[in-house]
């Protein structure tokens, strides 16, 4: 006797005929219908539904009382009105009351533009308040090293005691005090301490949770913001970029059902904190008696390639590049003959979600080893000792942990880098190229995941992507034409490797797509 | 003289000293018995939470963080749990308090019979604010959520005897009652 598990209900929602699977919330059912319910406690992530933040409430025909949507399963030939005139008035009081002891000091707050008790507040349109007395001031704590807590903004939705209990599986929040006394704090000489704490600022509907990172750093609506990939680890969580005059200001997760869900850790948040780093290589350079000269693009690679010696050597490409760049770099070693090629993988300690066991900050700390891989690349712990004469490129590796005569006496070393360390300063030709952050690509995660990322940053200087370098590099060398676009780039790339074969750069969607990782051993099995 | 209520009297053993060092509760045999007897009788460990937080407050006269961390770690609970457990009631003294601890309602039955200005002049006749201990350690006045005495409001719990009935006026009253002798200067 086994339910058929999609029998399907239908129910009107303001007069709109949905049709959801048995079993589905009222709030969920209305969202297939394109109406967003008010809520507050409720967080698709979180398990937990205290319905006690009482802004969901709904008029269900036939039933005496307003019901909360978030819990209130949807029954067949349901009528639910979310707009009558009892609902609102309903809503109107629950802001009344949550403005009561609410500073209302939306303009040095981090969240104004993006604030849920903001929004419906607006849209209740009650402005003024009908409270005379004085406001209860409860002031404001820091909860980790990097969150501070605003208790006269926090509403007590309990969102991130809930996170932390349900989603991290550390109660290590709480609500402390009772009443309109209550606040959301840890234990005393405790403060938040778990690898994924930085997602009770995001769920936070309000400005009461603020990331230090972020505080007043930017208005909402002062950042551009872009879909991204975090390049912390080779777990690939999405994320959004918040960038305000070319400064990556905040990073927040993005979701993504087969990676990260609503979240991400401390990890890659710190991580993408180095993104603003300066002293960019922003012109390329070549050697000229001795000495490093600046020089435009064309003369750099018309020199190069009329340089460019034929026959084995050493290379190196780093795991922070784009499957498009790691392709391009293949094929130009292919072309002039050096076989084999090493990256560098930097190693750390993984930390698991406990409520989502596809999170994991992996030990992997890079974000495209798999694409490395997949094009013939291995792991290398340290590089080979380079011999006198030798002919050493590296694409994306920032060197900046070797010696400062590495390849000194190299035969011919060229450098493709976002940074000029002592190591890369030795090269007879350095390309300036961008980070991911600048440019538009892919990386492949632990699993096979091939995911889109989009640019978010202006370049420095004329950095340009790794793969336009490389291609028209190749074809100066007499080998395939220019490519220009990143889809160009990907789908070259996809012809090189019967991993990517079949792929169509449409068809990578915000879920991105599995690709066939045989060929390749996996990062993290050695 | 009035005749004094012995459960007024500043007897119980936090009562004695003012700041006698926190103890251990689960070290000696009289702690771990009061455990495995609350343990006894909830489904859950869990269960044990509040007669545990109240034996903590009954030996050492208030929960120290101390005492909350211990609690946590014997019921597989975490610290900060306890906390939220512990500071959602008025009855649990989250620091020290006077040889008289006096809870004064103020929820709504009190509240209609002038529990705010008794609450009020309790501070006043005593010489404290809400919640700290007065200057010769005898008192310390709060605020209580309701005491479940609501026939006879204004209700004030003094250690672990209620006075009932009390008005703004009749303060002085109830503090006479505490201790024989003059009041101090």
């Amino acid at each position: 006797m086994s339910e058929p598990a999609s029998e399907t209900i239908r129910l009107t929602i303001d007069g709109v005929e949905v049709a959801v699977p048995k079993g589905t919330t009222v709030l969920k059912a209305a969202e297939t219908a394109g109406i967003v319910v008010p809520h507050y406690c409720y967080h698709p992530g979180i398990p937990t539904r205290p319905a006690q933040c009482r802004m969901c409430l709904v008029e269900i025909e036939g039933q005496p009382k307003l019901q909360p949507s978030c819990v209130m399963t949807a029954g067949d030939g349901m009528n639910v009105v979310t707009q009558s005139e009892a609902a609102r008035e309903a809503r109107r009081s629950v802001i009344e009351f949550l403005l009561l002891n609410h500073p209302v000091d939306c303009p040095i707050c981090d969240a104004a533009g993006q604030c849920m008790l903001q929004d419906y507040a607006y849209e209740t349109g009650q402005l003024e308040s009908r409270f005379q007395e004085a406001k209860l001031v409860l002031g404001r704590d820091r909860i980790a090293d990097d969150i501070l807590y605003f208790a006269d903004r926090c509403i007590l939705c309990t969102r991130c005691v809930r996170f932390m209990r349900d989603v991290a599986g550390d109660e290590a929040l709480i609500v402390a005090q009772r009443g309109h006394k209550a606040y959301i704090d840890t234990f005393p000489g405790k403060d938040l301490d778990n690898e994924f704490r930085g997602n009770i600022v995001d769920v936070c509907p309000v400005g009461a949770l603020v990331h230090e990172d972020f505080l007043f750093k930017a208005r909402a609506w002062d950042m551009d913001s872009a879909p991204g990939v975090c390049p912390g680890c080779s777990n690939g969580c999405n994320i959004e970029i918040g960038a305000k005059e070319n400064q990556v200001v905040r990073i927040k997760p993005r979701y993504n059902a087969e990676v990260n869900s609503y979240w991400m850790c401390d990890y890659g948040r710190k991580h993408l904190v180095m993104a603003n780093r300066g002293a960019r290589i922003d012109l390329p350079l070549i050697r000229r008696n001795g000495e490093l000269e600046a020089v435009h693009w064309g003369e750099a690679l018309t020199w190069l390639s009329e340089r460019m010696p034929e026959g084995d050597g050493v290379a190196v490409v780093s795991p922070f590049e784009s499957t498009e760049s790691i392709a391009a770099f293949r094929a130009l070693l292919a072309r002039i003959g050096i076989s084999g090629g090493g990256y560098r993988l930097a190693r750390g300690d993984e930390a698991q979600l406990a409520g989502f066991p596809k999170l994991k900050l992996r030990a992997e700390r890079a974000p495209n080893a798999t694409a490395a891989e997949l094009f013939g690349f291995r792991e290398v712990e340290s590089l080979p000792s380079i011999a006198a004469g030798a002919t050493v490129i590296v694409a994306g590796d920032r060197l900046d942990d070797l010696p400062a005569d590495f390849a000194g006496d190299a035969g011919f070393f060229a450098y493709l880098g976002s940074h000029l360390s002592e190591a890369a300063r030795n090269a007879d030709v350095i390309l300036p190229i961008t980070t991911f952050l600048e440019m538009e690509g892919t990386f492949i995660n632990h699993e096979g995941r091939l995911q889109r990322f989009r640019q978010a940053l202006v370049p420095p200087g004329v950095a340009r992507p790794a793969w336009m370098v490389i291609r028209r590099l190749l074809s100066l060398l007499g080998d395939g034409a220019d490519v220009l676009e990143a889809e160009a780039a990907f789908e070259r790339a996809a012809t090189e490797t019967p991993g990517l074969a079949g792929i169509a750069w449409s068809a990578i969607g915000p879920k991105g797509v599995l690709v066939r990782t045989d060929g390749a051993a996996a990062p993290s099995a050695r | 003289m009035k005749k004094v209520h012995p459960a007024v009297v500043g007897a119980q053993p936090f009562q004695l000293a003012e700041h006698r060092p926190v103890e251990r509760l689960f070290e000696d045999a009289e702690g771990r018995d009061r455990l495995e007897k609350s343990l006894s009788r909830y489904p859950e460990k869990k269960g044990a939470l509040l007669p545990m937080l109240a034996y903590a407050q009954e030996r050492n006269g208030w929960l120290s963080p101390e005492a909350m961390e211990e609690i946590a770690e014997a019921l597989d609970l975490t610290p900060a749990y306890v906390r939220s457990v512990a500071t959602f009631y008025t009855m649990y003294a989250k620091r020290p308090v006077g040889r008289y601890w006096i809870q004064v309602c103020t929820c709504i039955s009190c509240h209609v019979n002038r529990g705010e200005e008794v609450f009020e002049s309790f501070l006043e006749h005593t010489g404290t604010r809400a919640g700290e201990v007065s200057e010769d350690g005898r008192y310390t006045v709060i605020e209580a959520e309701c005491l479940g005495a609501c026939g006879f409001a204004t209700v004030v719990q003094v250690n672990d005897r209620y006075f009932e009935n009390v008005t703004p006026e009749t303060v002085p009253e109830v503090l006479a009652q505490l201790e024989p002798g003059e009041p101090e200067a």
